[in-house]
Order: C-alpha cells, then structure tokens, then sequence
C-alpha cells in the first residue's frame, strides 16, 4: 500500500509537471541561479581562507632586539619563544642580517658591505605552528613580546593578514545576506509555481476529496513536486558551476598569477554538490510546504 | 443505515434549506427521494457524506453521529458511500478507466489492481469497451455510467444518487434503473433523488417527499408518483 502510493505520487507530481512544464521550467531555472550564486560564494570564501592559511604559513614572526642586548639574553629570549610556540626559533646576527639585504639588493647592496658599522641590530625569527598563524595568536603574541625590556620591535606582516581577514569576514557576511535574501524570495517563486499547479488540478483535488482522499494524500504530490524542483535544479547548478569554473579558473590563475590557485575541478569538491543538493531540496520543500499551506484549501 | 434526527441546516442567514428531517433508512432499503426543484435533495444527501455539515440535529451513519466526526476522519466515511453526483464530477483529460480507479487510488491500491478492478466493474456497466476513451468523447448515459462505476469500484455500503436519469431519454432511464436495483439485489443501500414521477410510478420503493426542506409524506409508487404530480 505504502510502495502503491508512493509510485501514484511519483506518478501524479512528474505528470503535472510534464503536463505544465513551462513554470516549473521557471521554477527550477530560478532555483538553480540562487544555487550557483550560493556555490560561486562558497568557493570564493573557500579560496580566501587557503591563501589566509597560505600567507599565514609563510609569515615568520621577527623580534628585533634593542642595540647593546647581552648575548646571553638573545639565546635566553630564542629558547623561550621555541618553547612556548612550539615552532622553530633562530637567532640573526646583524651580520647575517646585514648579507641578507645586501643580497637582496644586488649590486647596490655592495655599498652596505662598506659602512663602517654594522646597523641592523640582533633579531629572532620564529616560524610558528599551525594552530599559531592565525591573526589572533599572532597579534596576541606579539603584544606579549613587546612588552619584554629588551625588545624594539615585533613584525609579522600584520596589514596583509588583517586585510585579508577583514576580507573574508565580509565576504561570508555578504554571502550568508545575499542567500537569506535569495532563499526567500525563492521559496516565493517556487510556491508561486505550485500555486499555479494547485489551481489547474483543483477539479482533480476536489474529486480526490469527495472518494475519500485524506489531506496528508492530496498534499504529497505537491510536496514532491517541489522536491523535484530542488533536486534538479541542484543538478543544473552543479553543472553550471562545474563548467563557469572549468572556464573561469585558468584565466583568473592568468590574471593571478602568484596565488597559485587549484585546478576547476578541484573548486567543486563533493561537499560542495552535497551542499547544492541538501540545499536545492530545502528550497523546494519550503516553497511547496508554503504554497501547500496557503493555496491546498483541502 | 442512515437515520436523521431533527436535522437542520442553512446556508448563513438564509432561511433554513432543510428544517427538522427525522429519517430511517435501514440496510439493504431503495429508496427515493423526491420533491421539486430546490427542495433540498442534493443537500440532504451531502449531508450524509460530510459534503455539508448539518447546522442542528443528528446524522447517523452505520449507528455513527458523523455530525461529531472530526475532518481527519472524513475520508474514511467516505470511502464507504459511493456518490453518484448530479454533476458528474469527471476529470475530462482523464480515461475513463482512471476515472473509475480514482476511487482506489487514494486508498492505496496497487496500479495494476486499480486496473483490474476498474475495468471489472465497467464490464457490470457495459462499458469495458471505452475505458480508454476521454469522458468527452461518450454521450450523456455513457458518461452517467461511468460515474456510477466510479461509485461502485469500491464496494461501498451505501450508495447515493443524485438525479441519476437527469437528462437521458427513457430508453436509458430504465437501462440506469436497472444498474441501481441490481446493485441493490446484492446488498448495497441505495438512496436516488429525482424529481421525475415516471419513475417513482414504475418502481415501487419507498418514496420520501421534501418540500421546502421538510420532508412531507412516505408514499410508494403511484401513490407517491401521483402526490408529486398534485404538488
Ligand atoms: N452552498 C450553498 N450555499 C447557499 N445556499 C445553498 C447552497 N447549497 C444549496 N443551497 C440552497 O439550498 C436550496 C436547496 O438546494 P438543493 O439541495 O440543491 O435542492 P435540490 O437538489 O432539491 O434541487 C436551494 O435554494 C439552494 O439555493
Ligand atoms: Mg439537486
């Protein structure tokens, strides 16, 4: 009985989609541009957090040391910081300090080799563990060590990790905006299809009614109607980003050039579809929960 | 079977369409309902299946008050009194084969015994040769049939007719007739609203009268066939 009305609601939702295709052709087109603006979102977010990580990775925290610091303290300040990061620790001497730059400057760093004396002062570069790249870790390392006698300055390239912060914290709040704004007017267009689909099978619903259909029977099909809508308009999404990105990747890793970024088909990851998926049914669900309670007058 | 106590019932602030009914039809009974246009038939008998609620008074059902029945438990009424309504009530882009398994449908039954049962009880109405014809495409008595196998496919205890030779020529009149008391011959109870006195002279059933929603006299056959045609 159960397996019989299953199959007569499949049945009666793919028929009266089949039998007035042009608004749930709407339905679902809409459905599946709110999804590929939400997966267009998640893989944006997705790309500014791995280079936050990215960056974060390669910042090394340097503490310069005030000129005339006792060696012994030097040591003393490089094993602290080893221990209590649990990252890696090493003391620059203004001499290697002074080679690097030179070296970085070519040529015109011959000149520095003939100052008289040596002043770049005495630093500590520590490379941090994951779990400490982080901007607040960072920031509230940073303000700890400065606070020592002996320390001038604390550097960690603290402006291009909050900005990128900054970045992606707005970019998620925008995100999560512009979808409750997109889910609901959604779940608008959906109903309103079901609405229309509600009214040209009232004579049918009537009749289903007077031979002794219970409400929970006439609202099903609906109900799947609108199921229907969200699955496939996931799986229209799930394509069209497959394809925007498979496009859309190689010519911003052009652009790009330095971030490096992953191949198209790796943007997609299957969570992603899950998402699209779980989402594409909340959707249509919603939508034809509203329209069932609204306009099914049963 | 059914049975009406002081059974009121208007529509808003209208007078009331039917005033005071007491009735008893037992299991097993044919029996017309009759009066003029108006006189509250179809209403009465919507009354029974929950199509209208009654506004004061009783309505017992197989011994049950269906004036008390909750919505929910609505459906399950119905699914024991077939009604054969005075309009039909046909899906028009719908087989006639569909039509008559509307009635299983909702209660579950298998596609292909949907179909089997709906094509054996179009075979009892003479029909099993148009079931996959639109209901469009037959005439009036055909049509009638139809709806009358719908109300059946069921097996229902109780089967209700609203005008059920409305507009057929006599020659299909008796043909429907006939169906109706067959269908009565094998234990089903059967209530027809008509206002057409041949038929009440013909056959000789129990005949209530309404009048301006009350019922006014229990005659049968030509007794009753001649009070309607005194008015
Ligand atoms: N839903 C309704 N709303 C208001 N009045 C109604 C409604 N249904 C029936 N009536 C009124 O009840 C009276 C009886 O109608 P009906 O039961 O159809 O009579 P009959 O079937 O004997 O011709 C009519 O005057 C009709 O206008
Ligand atoms: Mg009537």
């Amino acid at each position: 009985m159960i397996a019989a009305k299953a199959s007569y609601f499949a049945r009666t939702a793919l028929g009266g989609m089949w039998r007035d295709p042009f608004v749930h052709v709407i339905a679902i087109a809409s459905l599946a541009i709110a999804l590929v603006g939400f997966g267009l979102a998640r893989i944006a977010g997705a790309q500014i957090d791995a280079l936050v990580s990215a960056l974060g990775g390669e910042v090394e925290l340097t503490v310069y040391l005030k000129d005339g610091t006792p060696a012994e303290e030097v040591k003393k300040l490089e094993a602290a910081l080893a221990q209590r990061t649990g990252g890696v620790a090493r003391t620059v001497s203004p001499a290697e300090a002074l080679g690097r730059l030179s070296e970085q400057l070519g040529p015109q760093g011959q000149a520095l080799t003939e100052l008289g004396a040596n002043p770049l002062p005495w630093s500590v570069e520590v490379t941090l563990p994951p779990q400490l790249r982080d901007l607040a870790s960072l920031q509230a390392l940073a303000q700890t060590l400065r606070a020592l006698t002996f320390v001038e300055a604390v550097d960690y390239g603290a402006d291009a990790l909050e900005r990128l912060a900054a970045l992606s914290k707005g970019l998620k709040l925008a995100s999560v905006v512009a979808f409750a704004i997109v889910f609901l007017t959604t779940i608008v267009v959906v109903s309103a299809t079901l609405q229309l689909a509600i009214y040209s099978r009232r004579e049918e619903i009537e009749i289903q009614k007077l031979v002794g259909a219970t409400n929970r029977f006439v609202r099903a099909p609906f109900l799947l109607e609108g199921m229907v809508q969200g699955l496939l308009s996931a799986v229209l999404a799930t394509l069209a980003l497959w394809a925007l990105v498979t496009w859309a990747a190689p010519r911003a890793a052009g652009m790009l050039g330095f971030l490096a970024l992953p191949k198209g088909s790796q943007l997609m990851s299957t969570r992603l579809m899950v998402e699209l998926l779980l989402l594409g049914l909340a959707m249509g669900l919603s939508g034809s929960v509203v329209a069932v309670r609204r306009f099914l007058r049963v | 079977m059914i049975q009406m106590f002081h059974v009121t019932k208007a529509f808003g602030n209208d007078p009331p369409t039917l005033m005071d009914i007491n009735l008893d039809i037992q299991k097993g009974e044919f029996v017309f309902l009759t009066g003029p246009s108006g006189a509250g038939k179809t209403t009465l008998l919507k009354l029974v299946f929950l199509a209208e609620r009654a506004t004061r008074g009783q309505v017992l059902v197989s011994g049950r008050n269906v004036a008390r029945l909750r919505e929910s438990g609505i459906p399950y009424l119905r699914r024991n009194i077939g009604v054969v309504f005075q309009d039909f009530k046909l899906l028009p882009n719908r087989s006639v084969a569909e039509n008559v398994g509307f009635a299983l449908d909702v209660i579950g039954t298998p596609r292909e015994l949907v179909r089997q049962k709906a094509l054996k009880i179009l075979k009892r109405v003479g029909l099993e040769h148009k079931a996959n014809v639109l209901p469009p495409k037959l005439s009036g008595g055909e049509q009638q049939r139809v709806v009358i196998a719908r109300a059946l496919v069921n097996d229902p205890a109780i089967l209700l007719a609203d005008e059920p030779t409305g507009n057929l020529d006599p020659a299909l009149t008796v043909e429907i007739m006939d169906l109706l008391c067959d269908v009565n011959a094998r234990g089903t109870t059967v209530v027809v609203a008509t206002h057409d006195a041949s038929l009440i002279e013909r056959y000789h059933k129990r005949t209530l009268r309404l009048e301006r929603g009350t019922l006014v006299s229990e005659e049968r056959g030509a007794k009753a066939a001649l009070l309607m045609v005194q008015g």
